[in-house]
């Protein structure tokens, strides 16, 4: 009797540990979900892979993205096994983000910033992948890129990447305090600001002499955000940045209609105000830069 | 107190309309100067607004006044776009008057941002205040994209 008194209690108790570790595992999952579907927002994917048209289902690429090198199509990046990332392991996820390599082992353009991206950690492109795993696959191919003749095959690519690509993680700086931190970590990678907002050589590398000093996107002129009080956003206050990436207005009242709105509703107004205080922080820490041609 | 403001919006426009004659005597650079000065008057209004919304200077009552100044002048935006007047400096696209209602439409949702946000300054309900500025912002923005010349 006594013995299967025991039993019994030993049995609920594994069977309660065992309910408690799925119980925590189902959570870690869940945060992590939802933690990816924050750096989701903090990193831009979606004014990309989302068509420019209304009720367009999100990641699941399409826009077209115009560059002096041609036409490029972002790609499907919901879970859908034949035309999405569905089939992805997590260190093809890594490769692809980090080294700019496809799981076929192909290499990207870098119109897909993976040269911002290699900085992110692990642990943070870990969640953004559970998080665009947790969506509903959509099965949908995007047309192919319309690029310029003399980089119109992927040994283009490679040959950019090995002349002009370092793969590397964010390291901070332990002289500068972690507001700084965070806000180099946001701007410089996971949210990529440089790859519209820094001049590109002729050869599309970012002049890093020269960072964001505003550029061109197509037809439209991205504006100067180093802190120059003349051509940059030196008269903006930290105050005036966060305004600005939270609802889009300028510090003389006005509502600009570019981009950056859309950068703007899919992106920065989803972060939180410490992360768009940090965003601003970092940049008005950076050179002043006089925009190209001044 | 919304039913004052709506009498007062009413009242604005009838006189608003009343202009449109006056108006049309002005030369093409007159009509774009006091246009670029009306869109500047509601960005002064916006840019102090927002020092308040954000909590950087007291509102003492002067959120409601900002937000009075934005509806009124907002009330008269049909008649700063007469035909002819896209010279000078002059940032408006003639996609204005290509497409009149879509036109119209942008302006109302500006129109009607702005009454929203004088009622819900009134009302002093602060959880209310940065939404509804956030949707004046919107409505601006919305037609700045579509109707205005980008910047640069």
């Amino acid at each position: 009797m006594t013995n299967f008194v025991l039993t019994t209690t030993s049995l609920t108790t594994i069977l309660g540990a065992a309910t408690l570790l799925a119980a925590l595992s189902a959570f870690a999952a869940n945060d992590s979900i939802a933690r990816g579907e924050y750096l989701v927002y903090a990193g831009g994917c979606i004014s990309c892979h989302t068509e420019d048209r209304d009720n367009a289902v999100p990641l699941a690429g399409g826009r077209a993205l115009e560059t002096p090198f041609g036409t490029f199509y972002p790609p499907n990046i919901t879970p859908d096994v034949a035309t999405g990332i569905g089939s992805w392991s997590d260190e093809d996820f890594l490769n692809a983000l980090w080294e700019g390599v496809s799981p076929e082992g192909k290499d990207y353009f870098p119109a897909f910033p993976y040269t911002s991206y290699t900085g992110v950690s692990r642990e943070d492109l870990l969640a953004i992948k559970a998080y665009l795993f947790s969506l509903d696959p959509v099965a949908k191919e995007s047309p192919d890129h319309e690029l310029k003749w003399y980089i119109s095959t992927r040994l283009a690519a490679g040959a950019w990447k090995a002349l002009n690509f370092e793969p590397a993680r964010f390291e901070p700086d332990r002289l500068r305090d972690p507001q700084w931190n965070r806000g180099a970590y946001l701007v410089r990678h996971l949210g990529h600001c440089g790859e519209c907002h820094t001049p590109r050589s002729v050869t599309g590398v970012l002049e890093t002499g020269r960072e964001f000093s505003g550029s061109k996107l197509g037809e439209e002129k991205v504006p100067n955000i180093s802190p120059d009080r003349a051509a940059g956003i030196g008269r903006w206050s930290e105050s005036d940045i966060e305004y600005f990436l939270d609802i889009g207005m300028l510090p003389d009242g006005d509502f600009a209609g570019s981009s950056m709105v859309d950068v703007i509703e899919d992106n920065t107004s989803h972060l939180t105000r410490d992360d768009r205080r940090s965003i601003a922080h970092y940049l008005k820490s950076v050179p002043p830069q006089p925009s190209p041609g001044d | 107190m919304q039913r004052k403001t709506t009498g007062a919006m009413t009242a604005f426009a009838i006189t608003s309309i009343l202009s449109v004659q006056v108006f049309a005597d002005a030369t093409p650079e007159d009509a774009a100067e006091y246009r670029a000065s009306v869109m500047t008057a509601m960005g002064g209004h916006m840019g102090a607004a927002s020092k308040i919304v954000r909590g950087l200077i007291a509102d003492d009552g002067h959120l409601a006044a900002h937000a009075r100044g934005l509806a009124l002048v907002a009330a008269e935006l049909e008649r700063v776009f007469p035909q002819g007047s896209n010279v000078g400096d002059s940032e408006a696209l003639p996609l204005i008057w290509e497409e009149p209602e879509a036109f119209a439409k942008a302006i109302s949702r500006v129109q009607k941002a702005t009454v929203d946000f004088v009622t819900v300054a009134d009302s002093g309900d602060k959880e209310a205040i940065g939404p509804a500025f956030r949707r004046v912002g919107k409505a601006c923005g919305g037609c700045h994209d579509k109707f205005r010349v980008d910047d640069d």
